[in-house]
């Protein structure tokens, strides 16, 4: 009898998770009704979990600028937010825990309670812990540029894998990547290490940047303040060349596009290029490949632009 | 069946689960109290509410329900008297808790403190989560992403994902559960501090 429940109950959340993702069809509509009618009981555990599963969705409280404002934009519980009782105070939310991820060409700017604001490159993923004494970010995936409100008491630390960027109100960036990760300072100091190699530590100002890896400093430059902004281009949706070879520009436009600029021919792909592109425009871009280095475009399938030899 | 057939048939559960995901869910706590005082046991209680759910199922629409809350306890105490009467062994302490039975009596302190204690509860229960079913869940409530953006995302197939999302309604619906009993127990010691309202 009581496995009989529990059988129907895993059922129940198995139809509830298949609705509640984006291939819904016949057959599956189907199934539903005829397992609905092959048991007494099974409408109601069925809603049960349903409601459960759609009661689960966090809705943001409107005086908290640590809840980011885009709790708010699909909560089925809207309407809740609406009575909210301010006399929990806001002690709860330290030691808050929040993760944000962005989608593949998204780029999001998100004030957190300190003051601070970060904006988060696009196909990025992080969580931000705001503490008593400490405000920490982890970057699981992607890229931030972190705007960090002075706190001397508060270290603003950033990690990646296994390594450390430490910031007390400053701005600078900090990204993952396959080959290590790389750290660019806008401005004031930021200290940086590796988790169990306190050789690495590393003080970088404004307009520096450096590569490290979790056992190594892989490079380290000095860089112009304009090279570190001309990095940080995306922050206002575009991409700034200058002097990048070809195959780099391309991966920084497939960064940030479903459609794929592909170099199919390999002598063009060490060519230098310069200018200013929008993000999402990566057919201006080869356009303006196509004029200025003599390479001919194929168009033809949807999912990808072809940079070719020119007929 | 249609495929217009089918995505109604989908947008109409939809509609009703997220009706009572707002104007139920957050109160079972207290209704599964107020069941607890009567003397009903758990797994009787768990009967009742999968009745009252039903319930609400076999009706043609909602919309002509006011007070959602009080219309969901009167069905549960309906249900409740029809059981006792079938026992015929009547519990008269029993019987005199469910007529006693006013709605100001059931206020639970999830109503007091609003809907930021039922947010952390919520949040608290995602926390809870295993690892892999976590980041699915974290993605899919609190960015709102559907599940092929988070396969995309993750590098998962869709199916994958919906298996960790049924990982999670399971695991949530079982929180809810936990999360209730726990309330429950809390409002009882709080109403025999108070001098005992009952």
């Amino acid at each position: 009898m009581n496995q009989t429940r529990e059988h129907d109950r895993d059922m129940a959340a198995r139809f509830v998770a298949r609705m509640d993702g984006d291939n819904w069809a016949e057959a599956d509509e189907a199934e539903l009704q005829l397992w609905l009618d092959g048991g007494p009981g099974r409408e109601g555990l069925l809603l049960q979990a349903h409601a459960g599963w759609l009661a689960a969705t966090p809705v943001a409280q409107e005086e908290e600028p640590a809840t980011p404002a885009f709790w708010r934009r699909r909560g089925v519980l809207g309407a809740m937010a609406a009575s909210v009782a301010a006399a929990v105070g806001a002690a709860l939310w330290l030691d808050a825990r929040s993760t944000f991820a962005t989608r593949l060409g998204e780029i999001r700017r998100v004030p957190l309670a300190d003051g601070s604001v970060m904006t988060i490159n696009s196909g990025s993923e992080l969580t931000v812990r705001m503490a008593r004494g400490s405000r920490e970010v982890e970057i699981a995936q992607g890229e931030a540029w972190f705007d960090v409100a002075k706190d001397a008491t508060r270290p603003f630390t950033v990690a990646a894998g296994k390594v450390r960027a430490r910031a007390v109100g400053t701005a600078f960036s900090v990204r993952r990547r396959e080959t290590g990760v790389e750290v660019l300072v806008t401005e004031g100091v930021v200290e940086s290490w590796s988790e169990g190699d306190e050789s690495l530590r590393l003080r970088l100002v404004a307009g520096e940047r450096a590569l490290l890896s979790d056992t190594a400093v892989v490079h380290h430059e000095s860089d112009r303040a304009s090279a570190v902004d001309r990095t940080l281009a995306w922050r206002s949706g575009m991409i700034d060349l200058n002097g990048t070879s070809l195959s780099e520009a391309a991966d920084e436009f497939n960064r940030y596009n479903q459609r794929q600029i592909i170099i199919a021919d390999p002598a063009v792909a060490d060519e230098q290029f310069d200018g200013l592109f929008r993000i999402n425009d990566p057919q201006g871009f080869a356009q303006a490949v196509k004029a200025s280095l003599n390479v001919g475009i194929d168009e033809s399938d949807p999912r990808v632009i072809r940079l070719t030899k020119s007929q | 069946m249609t495929q217009g057939e089918v995505i109604n048939a989908l947008a109409r559960r939809r509609m009703l689960a997220a009706w009572m995901a707002r104007e139920i869910v957050p109160h079972e706590a207290g209704m599964r109290a107020w069941l607890a005082r009567a003397r009903v046991s758990a797994e009787d209680i768990d009967e009742l509410m999968q009745e009252a759910y039903c319930q609400i199922v076999s009706l043609p629409s909602v919309d002509h329900i006011t007070a959602p809350r009080a219309y969901f306890m009167a069905s549960l105490r309906h249900m409740m008297l029809r059981r006792i009467r079938r026992a015929q062994v009547v519990a008269l302490d029993a019987l005199g808790e469910v007529e006693n039975w006013r709605d100001e009596n059931i206020i639970s302190p999830e109503d007091e403190a609003g809907s930021r204690i039922f947010y952390q509860r919520v949040m608290a229960i995602i926390a809870g989560l295993p690892e892999r079913c976590r980041r699915v869940v974290e993605l899919r409530k609190i960015e709102g992403w559907s599940q092929k953006d988070i396969a995309a995302h993750l590098g998962m197939s869709e199916k994958a994902v919906e298996k960790q999302v049924w990982v999670g309604v399971r695991a949530i619906r079982e929180a809810w559960a936990k999360a209730e009993a726990q309330s429950a127990q809390r409002m009882d010691q709080a109403e025999r501090g108070a001098g005992g309202v009952r």
